[in-house]
């Protein structure tokens, strides 16, 4: 791969200000047990590439799953670049690498049998239809896929990386006559079969959630102090926060960057928050982007304040700031562009039953069921709830659906924990049509007043 | 390619090819100006065998041996589910013959022309205020697809596409308004005016923002919200919902469940709609299929394999979510039949009460059992039969299956959204609201 990549942007490397292509070749296992039955067994591979080129400051991107004219690539993709480039072309300065990177596997995956995947999850399945009598219906989905990238560019990088991902998530759906509620564990790593070997509690867990919630009442809508455990803090500062730290978003938009202002105050002293794609074997991590560039830990916010943002090369140039490796794309269909890696809150010093006390009447907002946010404005499904009353831990409720002006959210953190937990499930992150992206987040329990929660 | 399908019918008893091929470029306009242009040409092949009663299914995007996709595919069929349902031997159209989905303009559209049409939406929407930042996309797409079994079906179309999206921000201080909005068609036919007019009119109502109390209020969905009432009950009339007995609508066949105002049908066979196609992705004729009639649950929607399991017809709805996926239960088009109440005239109606354009968290939740819980990103306040600015930090939740028991009336001027849905405005007479104070 490496010659052929190299050969090309060797021909045609005077022809546009940067050129890089991108493959990737993927064996992707999919088992799937809907109720009792096995719904869908499934075994795919993929091949595909892409080329991207700069000129006068305009992408053009081809990609393709048919290799046979790679240079017929690069040629459209000049073309179109061409059509949108008028100005300068601003890419961060990096040094050129060649690495390739292999991965160790706990139990690799690809030795695994079919066979033996399947009675695994079928054994999973089982402890959740078997867990109680008001269990109507289970949903369990198993992916692996181990996917290898080449990377070449015209500065004379050429990088291999693998990268293995599993999954496997649980859904639990419990009926009593008209009543009909679900709940989801879900699991995702890159480190191995071993992992998947040893999750019976999360098949239990969801199949115990969903049976309470059948009890749980409706919560009562309105304005309420909140304590969301580490998932939900987790996906909180991903969602909400995360994402407006991603330098794409903001620099050329002025009024964006003026909200977003490096110096300004976003919370208390206690909160910090840091995003890190150089943690060996998370869900977001890699040694490289998808640009060639080197993954570090980067702070978004220190003691409060807020002093960093997430760059690709070109967002680093123009806004005159450090590239800080991450620019990622979700497969070869997509181009590069600045995502989160693992993104978390740092531990705080109060224990989690200081952030309980004094709560005259309050959520306990638990695992996150949906989320979605536009701008400022975040909405979050919890999973599971509980009310809290005087300073202890109640009755749940269901349906809670917290939602704010992430500014003012941040703002009235009033407790940060020191239980910080990372967490990594199958899903992933969606940004720009590129979903799910492997993402790991994290928090400890997080205290938060004046949070709206929408109910009946 | 039947021939191939036949000589593999000696490792497996039966199977079908099912390819896609196609090209999409999308032209993208970021804040006020091109920022990309992106070709992307994909191929794909789905193979899915019977073999000793069980199905078994395996995928490539190309590159990859035919004879090593069925050996992949029929390895899986030793776990596979047992077929309920053969490959069909003959397909052929009974009811409408022809359906329009190709124009031969869309394929010799230039890029230049793509570009241009961008340019006219944001200059449309920047003579109207020139402080607003616009993102937009069009794109076209080509496709085409075969179908090939060893029983003898077969069949092949090819379908193009073109969509133009918007989405304009104004930000004022810790303020963000977000209005998008979206046309597509399989025809090259689209109007920009209908784009523009609707960000410029929703931009007026949203310039001043007002006070709201919570409580119960009546609340008019525009189309573009529709889905939020709709989703839960797309998801309830799945015909593998129902045969798991996970749908809350599976007791309620021919029963009179909501007003007499609800009828709704799904329908693939609509010439330009997005969902349209000759036969569905497993061979099956696309159809209308009436699946609510004033307010009474006709049909749910299968596809092969549900039927056969659900002892019914296939009703042409077994559709693929990828071109590397499995046939399941899916909606082609969605058309909700119109009212006979004008916007303006609903509007009229309410004293005090909020339309509802964007919510975020949609199809989160506990969406099957109807359940729905919603910020309302884009949303008016209605007071003494007017407009009177936009609401913020507001929440509507409620249970579909209930609340379209209670609808008021609905609009006499359905639109398409996402080229595959055509909604209505729908008035409810009361739907909790909370705000944040």
């Amino acid at each position: 791969m490496r010659e052929i990549l190299e050969k090309i942007l060797e021909n045609k490397k005077n022809s546009a200000d940067y050129i890089e292509i991108r493959t990737e070749k993927k064996e992707i296992t999919t088992i799937r047990f809907q109720g009792k039955k096995l719904e869908k067994i499934n075994c795919s591979q993929q091949t595909g590439g892409n080329v991207r080129v700069l000129v006068k400051g305009g992408w053009g991107f081809v990609s393709f799953n048919q290799f046979d004219d790679l240079e017929e690539k690069v040629r459209e993709a000049i073309e179109v670049a061409s059509l949108i480039g008028k100005e300068e072309s601003k890419l961060a300065i990096i040094s050129p690498v060649v690495e390739i990177i292999k991965r160790e596997l706990d139990k690799d995956f690809r030795q695994v049998s079919l066979r033996e995947k399947k009675d695994l999850m079928e054994n999973y399945n089982s402890i959740i239809m078997k867990s109680n009598p008001l269990i109507q219906s289970s949903n369990v989905i198993y992916t692996d896929r181990f996917s290898t990238t080449y990377f070449a560019n015209s500065e004379g990088s050429y990088i291999e990386q693998e990268k293995p991902f599993l999954s496997t998530r649980f859904t639990a759906i419990a009926r009593e006559g008209d009543n009909v509620q679900l709940a989801s564990e879900s699991v995702g790593t890159t480190k191995g079969f071993k992992i998947m070997e040893r999750i019976s509690t999360k098949a239990q867990k969801a199949a115990f959630r969903a049976v309470n919630l059948l009890k749980a009442q409706p919560v009562e809508g309105g304005e309420y102090t909140v304590i969301l455990d580490q998932t939900l803090g987790g996906v909180f500062i991903h969602e909400a926060f995360g994402h407006l730290s991603e330098a794409d978003f903001l620099y050329e938009d002025e009024r964006m960057s003026g909200l977003m202002k490096l110096g300004k105050k976003f919370g208390s002293p206690k909160l910090n928050v840091v995003d890190d794609g150089s943690i060996p074997d998370l869900l977001g991590s890699a040694k490289y982007d998808d640009e060639g560039v080197r993954t570090k830990k980067n702070y978004l916010i220190k003691d409060g304040i807020l002093i960093g943002r997430l760059h690709s090369r070109e967002t680093a140039a123009k806004m005159g700031e450090e590239p800080t490796g991450n620019a990622r794309a979700l497969n070869y269909r997509f181009k590069p562009i600045v995502r989160m890696t693992n993104t978390y809150i740092e531990n705080g010093d109060t224990p989690f039953k200081d952030l309980l006390s004094g709560i005259k009447k309050g959520i306990y907002a638990k695992d996150c069921y949906g989320d979605m946010t536009t701008f400022e404005m975040f909405t979050f499904s919890a999973g599971e709830g509980f009310k809290i009353r005087d300073g202890e831990i109640a009755e749940p409720v269901k349906d809670v659906v917290l939602s704010g002006n992430l500014f003012s959210t941040l703002l009235n953190i009033e407790g940060v924990g020191n239980d910080l937990e990372m967490i990594e499930t199958g899903g992933g992150c969606g940004k720009a049509g590129q979903n799910p992206l492997p993402v790991s987040f994290g928090s400890p329990h997080l205290r938060i007043r004046k949070v709206v929660v929408g109910g009946r | 390619m039947e021939k191939l399908l036949q000589q593999t019918c000696k490792k497996v008893d039966s199977d079908e090819l099912f390819k896609v091929k196609s090209k999409t470029i999308p032209v993208n306009f970021e804040v006020n100006r091109l920022k990309s242009i992106d070709i992307s040409e994909s191929e794909g092949k789905a193979l899915r065998v019977i073999h000793n009663g069980r199905i078994g299914f395996s995928s490539s995007t190309g590159s990859e041996g035919f004879d090593s996709m069925v050996e992949k595919a029929a390895a899986t069929s030793e776990f596979g589910s047992e077929a309920s349902f053969d490959f069909p031997e003959e397909t052929k159209r009974s009811e409408k013959e022809k359906i329009n989905i190709y124009d031969k303009k869309v394929v010799d559209k230039g890029i230049e022309e793509m570009i241009k049409v961008g340019e006219g939406i944001i200059e449309k929407v920047k003579d109207f205020n020139r402080k607003l930042r616009c993102d937009a996309t069009i794109v076209k797409d080509c496709s085409e697809i075969e179908y090939f079994n060893s029983r003898g079906g077969n069949f092949s179309y090819s379908k193009t596409a073109i969509a133009y999206s918007i989405m304009v921000q104004q930000i004022e201080n810790q303020d963000m308004l977000m209005i998008y909005s979206s046309i597509e068609s399989r025809k090259d036919n689209l109007e920009l005016e209908e784009l523009t007019s609707e960000i410029i009119e929703n931009l007026k109502w949203g310039d001043k923002i007002v006070p709201i109390e919570s409580g119960k209020m009546p609340v008019i969905f525009t189309p573009k919200a529709a889905l939020v009432l709709i989703l839960p009950i797309i998801s309830g009339l799945n015909g593998k919902m129902v045969l798991k007995e996970i749908s809350p609508l599976a007791v309620q066949k021919n029963k009179k469940l909501w007003s007499d105002l609800l009828t709704l049908y799904s329908d693939g066979t609509i010439d330009f709609a997005a969902g349209s196609a000759p036969f569905d992705d497993e061979g099956v004729e696309m159809k209308r299929v009436p699946l609510v009639e004033k307010g009474e649950i006709k049909n749910f929607y299968y596809d092969l394999q549900t039927a056969g399991i659900a002892e019914v017809e296939s009703t042409g709805n077994g559709l693929r979510a990828s071109s590397q996926s499995e046939p399941a239960p899916g909606i082609s088009n969605l058309v909700m039949e119109e009212g006979r109440v004008s916007f303006s005239e609903m509007i009229k109606d309410i004293k005090e009460g909020i339309i509802i354009d964007q919510v975020l968290g949609l199809g989160q939740g506990n969406i099957i059992s109807g359940a729905f819980s919603n910020n309302v990103q884009l949303g008016y306040k209605i007071e003494k039969g007017k407009i009177v600015g936009r609401v913020k930090n507001v929440m509507v939740a409620g249970n579909a299956i209930e609340e379209l028991k209670n609808i008021a009336a609905l609009g006499n001027k359905a639109k398409w959204i996402e080229g595959k849905y055509k909604f209505p405005h729908i008035h409810l007479k009361s739907l909790s609201v909370s705000a944040k104070k």
